[in-house]
């Protein structure tokens, strides 16, 4: 998806959602630094922050601030023993900051 | 009061609807809790937020324009800052991100190598405009993903254009008399386009090089322009030649090596040679 159409859904939230940044990366991860996803009650709105390869972390991650957690930094490792059939076996280590969103309206602390 | 990701989110489109560039940061790790997700935006003069400290504020405005080169119109990555809290220096993690608008392909000669081309770089996201001195060549209706089509006089092909460090331009003209105008220009810009190339076999090139030498310019100078234009894949039709131009782009910005990825890692050779085997011998 492109990037500025993920600006333009952030931009225009008409619920509370979270969102989940690589905001580093090293080694072979499935995208880099700067990709988004963006979080909301029902699952993913929209972007991707790296499908199976650690996903599904960062999404337990954005559930926990949409109860009422802090924003964090979540980090994904994705070098599990490559001979297991584990999805996380690209390679890399990413940081995923994760932070809630709020509508404009609802603009807050 | 922190503005929201919603917020930030808002400026990011403002400015590239204006056709700015905007910074943006959030605090990502620090001792103070409090800290973490503190928003700051900045854009031309404009700025927003605070990342809760006006010294880290400072630090990261005056840190900015060194982190993302002139030629990226995006970026994104995190830094640790030290700046002074109280009586002591503490250190905080950012992660700030460029928006920029999109970078710019400025394809001169609209010929047949310009229709795959501006294609392509506009799925690319570039902004394309197509300049031709000839009205049927230069038609809007050729290049349908160009954001600009123009008639041009190769007298001064780039007037008002306003081409900077970070544009592309490929010349692809139909003699190299044109090529040799529009590189007179782009060459003696105080600030010239990051990406110049230049379509041709060698021996048009050379005839190109040996004008410029006898107008003055250096070797470093003729350096400066990527020609023959795209990378070595053996490609004949028009489109596969767009294909190669493009290529050289994304290496040119992404910093690869160009060779197929099979060559590069070499799983097979690494992990699976037989001593005994041909695999054995690079090794």
């Amino acid at each position: 998806m492109d990037e500025k159409e993920l600006l333009g859904q952030l931009a225009t939230l008409r619920e509370p959602a979270v969102l989940a940044t690589i905001v580093s990366a090293r080694g072979s991860t499935p995208r880099k630094t700067g990709a988004r996803m963006l979080v909301g009650r029902d699952g993913v709105i929209a972007g991707t922050v790296g499908g199976g390869c650690g996903e599904g972390e960062v999404i337990a991650a954005a559930e926990a601030l949409l109860a009422g957690a802090p924003p964090r930094t979540v980090r994904v490792d994705l070098t599990d023993d490559f001979t297991t059939w584990s999805p996380a076996v690209c390679g890399g280590i990413m940081d995923v900051f994760v932070e809630r969103a709020n509508p404009e309206r609802f603009d807050g602390p | 009061m922190n503005p929201s990701a919603a917020r930030v989110a808002a400026r990011v489109l403002e400015a590239l609807g204006r056709g700015e560039r905007i910074y943006t940061a959030v605090v990502t790790g620090a001792r103070d809790p409090a800290l973490i997700g503190r928003r700051w935006w900045l854009s031309g003069r404009r700025h927003g937020g605070s990342l809760g400290s006006p010294a880290l504020d400072e630090a990261v405005a005056a840190a900015v324009p060194a982190l993302f080169p002139p030629r990226e119109s995006r970026g994104a990555l995190s830094r640790d800052f030290r700046y002074p809290d109280g009586g002591r220096t503490v250190t905080a993690t950012v992660y700030i991100e460029l928006h920029g608008p999109p970078a710019r392909m400025v394809i001169v000669g609209a010929g047949h190598i310009a229709i795959p081309l501006s294609r392509m770089a506009a799925m690319l996201g570039m902004r394309v405009e197509v300049l031709d001195d000839r009205p049927d060549f230069a038609a809007a209706d050729r290049f349908p993903e160009a954001a600009a089509v123009r008639v041009i006089d190769f007298r001064d092909p780039f007037a008002a254009m306003d081409l900077g460090p970070s544009d592309h331009v490929v010349l692809v003209t139909r003699g190299h008399s044109f090529d040799y105008e529009c590189l007179v220009r782009l060459l003696r810009m105080s600030a010239p386009p990051g990406y110049i190339g230049m379509i041709g076999s060698r021996r048009r090139v050379r005839a190109t090089h040996e004008q410029l030498a006898r107008e003055g310019f250096t070797t470093d100078e003729m350096r400066r322009v990527r020609a023959p234009v795209g990378l070595d894949l053996g490609g004949q039709t028009p489109a596969e030649i767009a294909v190669s131009v493009v290529a050289e782009i994304i290496l040119f910005h992404g910093g690869g090596t160009g060779a197929p990825l099979v060559e590069k890692e070499r799983v097979v050779e690494r992990f699976f040679g037989d001593p005994g085997g041909r695999n054995a011998a690079e090794d």
